[in-house]
């Protein structure tokens, strides 16, 4: 059912297009156009942010502060075994992707640590990437309170996610 | 994000040169090599939804979604542009959908919509960061096909699980945001923004004498009096905070 919302959505974009006689192809040209231009106002920050998530991973040092992070995380309902992909969701959207594939393999498909962890997959953000993209364009340079409260409010969903499928 | 970085980057690169000093090199030029996949992935991605948002934008249905969400972004975000609320209904829409490949050039034009040229993020700008990296989506598409494709027998069974959690974490994130940004509000900016401050705060003394005069319900006058009694009142400090840093140079 879900696989047809996209494509519908097209097709009926594409219907009013003809019906208020829209220039189809010129909209494709200019958006395609637009997507070059955003892409080499983003490069540079997606640049920086994936060197740094790189070293970050491959010193082991991801590793060790998700194993510290793991008794913590205990205390909050939070499995132990899903420590680094709580670690890893706000740092790398396709890492996330890769450790999940892991855990489902290592865990099966219908296990509780999988169910948790699709679910926090679901519920979360890659925070670092889209704070870099969203203000790629507009040089603003001071984000104050903005990280720290995207981090505690997905904690929190990621302790909600924990406790809820220990019940649905 | 710049403290972040360094102190990130420098203690992985101390540990990484500690430990293995030939990987470092191959490492940050990976690092750099997944970006630029990631990007030519991304204009592909780019190029198809921002061909679908022109449509939308000349045939003027992105109107319509922003008039539909209006109640919704009028209440979360105050004082924004007709633009601004296009753009942020546009990526609202986009990220329910589950189209992230068109929320974040939706998003990016917000932001730009609501950057008054300042390099600090006002309130507002925070508050569609914050609902963006809670995530807002309503199917897990990515997820449920990965459960799917693993052999689980129910793999939508996380759909409402997951809706609930994201919808909780959005919740505190907008919580968080309206009571960090009132109090952003209340207190001292920074030391060159003190000095336009004497000249609003007779402004709003002015303005309030004519509010006096106008407003006939009572309540009415008191709320709008004391809020500007304590516009007024934050202005005064700045103004001494100001003073004493005067002195002080």
């Amino acid at each position: 059912m879900t696989v047809y919302i996209l494509p519908a959505l097209i097709i009926i974009m594409l219907v009013i297009c003809a019906v208020k006689k829209v220039a189809v192809y010129d909209c494709f040209i200019d958006g395609a156009r637009g997507g070059l231009e955003l892409i080499k106002s983003i490069l540079p920050y997606i640049s920086a942010i994936f060197v740094c998530i790189t070293l970050f991973k491959a010193s082991g040092l991801a590793h060790s502060i998700a194993f510290l992070l793991s008794y913590p995380l205990a205390y909050l309902g939070i499995p132990s075994e899903l420590a680094e992909l709580i670690f890893l969701i706000p740092l790398s959207g396709n890492g996330t992707i890769a450790l999940l594939n892991e855990i489902i393999a290592e865990y099966g498909a219908d296990s509780y640590i999988t169910r948790c962890a699709s679910v926090i997959c679901g519920a979360t953000e890659t925070i670092f990437y889209i704070s870099a993209v969203y203000f790629s364009t507009c040089k603003v340079k001071h984000l104050r309170y903005a990280i720290p409260v995207a981090i505690f409010s997905t904690l929190s969903g990621t302790i909600i996610a924990c406790a809820l499928c220990r019940f649905m | 994000m710049n403290i972040v970085f360094l102190v990130l980057s420098l203690v992985s690169l101390t540990f990484l040169t500690i430990n293995s000093p030939e990987a470092v090199f191959p490492t940050m030029i990976s690092g750099a090599f997944d970006a630029i996949e990631l990007s030519i992935k991304l204009l592909a991605i780019y190029s198809v939804w921002l061909s679908v948002l022109k449509m939308m934008e000349r045939t003027g249905v992105d109107k319509l979604v922003s008039r539909m969400l209006h109640p919704i972004t009028k209440r979360l975000f105050k004082g924004e542009s007709d633009d601004a609320y296009t753009a942020i209904s546009l990526n609202f829409a986009c990220n329910l959908l589950g189209m992230g490949g068109a929320a974040t050039p939706a998003g990016i034009k917000a932001m730009e919509h609501m950057n008054k040229g300042d390099s600090t993020a006002t309130p507002n700008m925070i508050l569609l960061l914050v609902i963006a990296a809670t995530s807002l989506q309503l199917i897990p598409a990515t997820v449920i096909a990965l459960r799917a494709t693993a052999g689980s027998e129910n793999a939508a069974d996380i759909f409402f699980p997951t809706l609930i959690a994201s919808g909780f974490s959005t919740t505190i994130g907008i919580i968080l945001c309206k009571i960090f940004g009132s109090m952003s509000k209340s207190s001292a900016k920074s030391a060159s923004e003190l000095a336009s401050a004497s000249k609003s705060a007779s402004k709003t003394n002015e303005f309030c004498k004519l509010d006096n005069l106008k407003s006939n319900k009572i309540g009415e006058f008191d709320t709008c009096s004391i809020k500007k009694i304590n516009a007024l009142n934050t202005k005064t400090t700045n103004l001494q905070r100001a003073k004493e840093t005067q002195k002080k140079i």
